[in-house]
């Protein structure tokens, strides 16, 4: 889905020039703390990119930079290919971490402020209060003030309160925290919508499961800086390991590969975590020998092994 | 929308959101119902000068023909009740006037009997009424009849002119009592909104979307104006009840010097709000839970105090002494004083232009420092920024954190 090209910046200096969002070698100190240490993160134009990383990696203060709520130290942020912009950023959907709504506001007039300062006209942001407020499914809550709502209602809005302007980049921090199941699909699809119509969308979640379901691509940071980045198919492969689970029908024999290391299993089941460059034929042929089994898989670990591994490395 | 747009974007929701609460609405409520109803009960109440009763005990000897020429006199000022006292003993009559029950008593042609001390009021018109009855008996002695001494007697119409305008109105004087009132508490009661206002912003996090979308002057200069606008609002509602009250009773007089007064008021009232409500959304920003408010507050609150303090001596009668004079200048405090100096007619036009000029460049300067602040504070948290840092801020330049 993305398009871009290779340019030269300096000699031995070169940097991916896209359409859509791409930071570049972001740094950011707050006293003696290192927030950001050369961070990179591209998100091209109708992509969905998964920004992950432990607490305290430097996904927030990214978000926050990308908003131009935080002053660099260092780094480009780009839009389109060219300096991100006052006007570039007023035209960012926002979802905080923290969230944010005033308690005393109503959910429509709430919607519509919002989209009045990111440009709107009155009539424009009342219409498009009425449709992003059905559309997270509180059409009939418009009059509701924001105090009186549930926090995943709350949420919706915070939602709607991104997406009323219909953002070119949506810039969302945990989005998914907090939300009932419904919420989460009802997020899933908008998000899902949006990048179908040429949205470019970032977000942050510890909720892997559902990364791994959403996400076009990856970029796991920690400590400041871009680890991997890549598409969870992608990543899985690189992974330096390997998952060999078998299901024994008969008694589970003791045995266990060389160089693997046994995880926790039900009774009946081995798992066995191998060294990526194994030879699955022969370790299919050794489990054979060992006993008689139902089922055997050998396959790259799952994208929270694969985050951890990142992270511990 | 440009800048100005999402600057009266951001006060519409202010003044809006404000507006609608409770507290607001019963606040304004309760100022129009005192506005229109302390007026009326004031024009209600009965007037005890006019309506005070005195007994006039009236001896054998007294001249019983005093009767209504007493009664002429005290028109308007006494309602006179005559006792007669023939046939009663002396200690019987002191007694009475012990009890209260005679106010004084006009015993033969020219004495007055007082209990324990001279009613001046009284006597002043027992003692027109016993001359005047003398010149007549001496007139008949002349030849001249009751009507040509009474000629003689009627008094010539005198002109007032005061030279000393200090002495003004009672009028603008309470305009001025009021405005000082609405010096010292409008802005700490807006400007604590407006505080609570910022803190509320932090707390919840929607500072951050908001960010996201507009400057930070932006949104202080909405809110500012948002709020400043809502009092001036609240205080045209509460004038008008109260105007109303004061014509539909007749109570109000107005001159043409109330005219020349009023827009001091008004500019320094207005001032005043912009320089606090900024001020204390300065103050706002450097905290991040409503809790720590009064830790910044309190500072502020000191001018305010030596102001209201100091413009109760200038209502008192000493509003040109050199202290009143030079704190006119200090800008958080020329709202409270200079419309008493004015009322008090004791201060020159160069003085008022200068201290008005100071005002709003003194609020000019302050949004100008807060816009500073407020760019390196919106987003913190935690702990409160101290006033070191804070001054900092002011000198940095933008966005160098």
């Amino acid at each position: 889905m993305q398009r871009g090209c290779t340019v030269s910046i300096s000699p031995g200096d070169e940097i991916l020039i896209s359409d859509g969002l791409s930071a570049h070698g972001l740094s950011k100190r707050f006293g003696d703390l290192v927030a950001l240490d050369g961070l990179d993160l591209t998100v091209g134009r109708g992509q969905l990119v998964g920004f992950l990383g432990p607490n305290g990696a430097g996904k927030t203060t990214t978000m926050r930079a990308i908003l131009g709520l935080t002053a660099l130290d260092g780094g480009t942020i780009s839009w389109d290919g060219a300096p991100m912009s006052v006007e570039n950023r007023r035209d960012i959907g926002y979802m905080p971490q923290d969230r944010g709504l005033y308690p005393r506001m109503r959910v429509g007039e709430h919607i519509a402020y919002i989209g009045r300062l990111a440009g709107l006209s009155r009539e424009g942001a009342a219409d498009k209060a009425r449709h992003w407020a059905e559309r997270v499914g509180l059409g009939d809550r418009e009059n509701d003030l924001i105090q009186e709502l549930s926090t995943g209602n709350q949420q919706r809005v915070q939602l709607a309160v991104a997406l009323v302007h219909e953002p070119t980049l949506l810039v969302l921090d945990e989005p998914f925290a907090g939300l009932d199941p419904v919420a989460v699909a009802m997020l899933s699809t908008v998000m899902a919508e949006r990048v179908a119509g040429g949205a470019s969308v970032v977000f942050s979640s510890h909720q892997l499961d559902l990364v791994q379901d959403l996400a076009d691509e990856l970029t796991i940071v920690s400590d400041g800086k871009t680890r991997v980045t890549g598409s969870t198919s992608e990543l899985r492969r690189r992974s330096p390991t390997r998952l060999l689970r078998i299901e024994w029908d008969g008694p589970e024999p003791s045995w266990a590969p060389e160089n693997a290391t046994r995880l926790d299993a039900p009774p009946g089941v081995s798992v066995f975590r191998v060294p990526a460059s194994s030879d699955s034929a022969r370790l299919i042929a050794e489990a054979a020998r060992e006993g008689t089994f139902a089922s055997i898989s050998y396959e790259p670990p799952g994208l929270e092994d694969v985050f951890l591994e990142i992270v511990a490395s | 929308m440009n800048g100005p747009n999402l600057v009266f974007e951001v006060a519409y929701r202010e003044l809006r959101t404000h507006a609608r609460t409770t507290a607001f609405k019963a606040i304004t409520a309760f100022l129009v119902a005192a506005a229109i109803v302390g007026p009326v009960v004031v024009a209600l109440w009965p007037d005890e000068d006019g309506a005070r009763q005195v007994s006039i005990g009236l001896a054998d000897g007294a001249d019983r023909s005093l009767e209504e020429t007493i009664v002429a006199l005290a028109q308007g000022g006494l309602d006179v009740e005559f006792v007669p006292l023939s046939g009663r003993s002396q200690a019987d009559t002191e007694a009475a006037l012990a009890s209260g029950d005679i106010d004084v008593i006009v015993d033969a042609p020219d004495t007055l009997v007082w209990d324990s001390q001279v009613d001046a009021p009284l006597a002043a018109i027992l003692g027109a009424a016993l001359q005047q009855r003398a010149l007549l008996v001496r007139g008949e002695a002349y030849d001249l009849s009751e009507n040509d001494v009474r000629q003689l007697l009627t008094p010539v119409d005198i002109a007032d002119r005061i030279v000393d305008m200090t002495e003004s109105s009672d009028f603008i004087l309470a305009i001025a009592a009021l405005g000082l009132f609405a010096g010292f508490l409008i802005p700490q009661v807006f400007g604590q909104l407006t505080l609570v206002s910022v803190v509320e912003e932090k707390s919840t996090g929607v500072v951050e979307v908001l960010l996201g979308h507009i400057h930070p002057r932006t949104l202080l200069l909405g809110k500012v104006l948002g709020l400043t606008l809502l009092a001036i609002g609240q205080i045209l509602v509460f004038l008008a009840g109260l105007g109303a009250a004061m014509f539909a009773t007749d109570s109000i007089d107005v001159s043409g010097s109330v005219w020349s007064f009023v827009p001091v008021l008004a500019v320094s009232l207005i001032g005043g709000l912009v320089f606090f409500n900024t001020l204390f959304a300065l103050l706002g920003s450097l905290i991040s839970r409503q809790e720590d408010a009064s830790q910044v507050i309190l500072p502020v609150v000191a001018p305010l105090m030596v102001g209201f303090i100091v413009g109760q001596l200038a209502i008192g009668g000493r509003a040109d002494t050199t202290i009143i004079r030079v704190l006119t200048f200090v800008p958080p405090i020329t709202p409270m004083l200079l419309p008493i100096r004015v009322a008090r007619d004791a201060v020159a036009p160069w003085e008022v232009a200068a201290a008005l000029s100071l005002l709003v460049l003194a609020s000019w300067a302050m949004i100008r420092a807060a816009a500073r602040v407020y760019e390196f504070t919106l987003l913190h948290s935690g702990s409160r920024v101290s006033w070191k840092k804070a001054w900092g801020f002011v000198r940095a330049r933008p966005g160098s954190e």
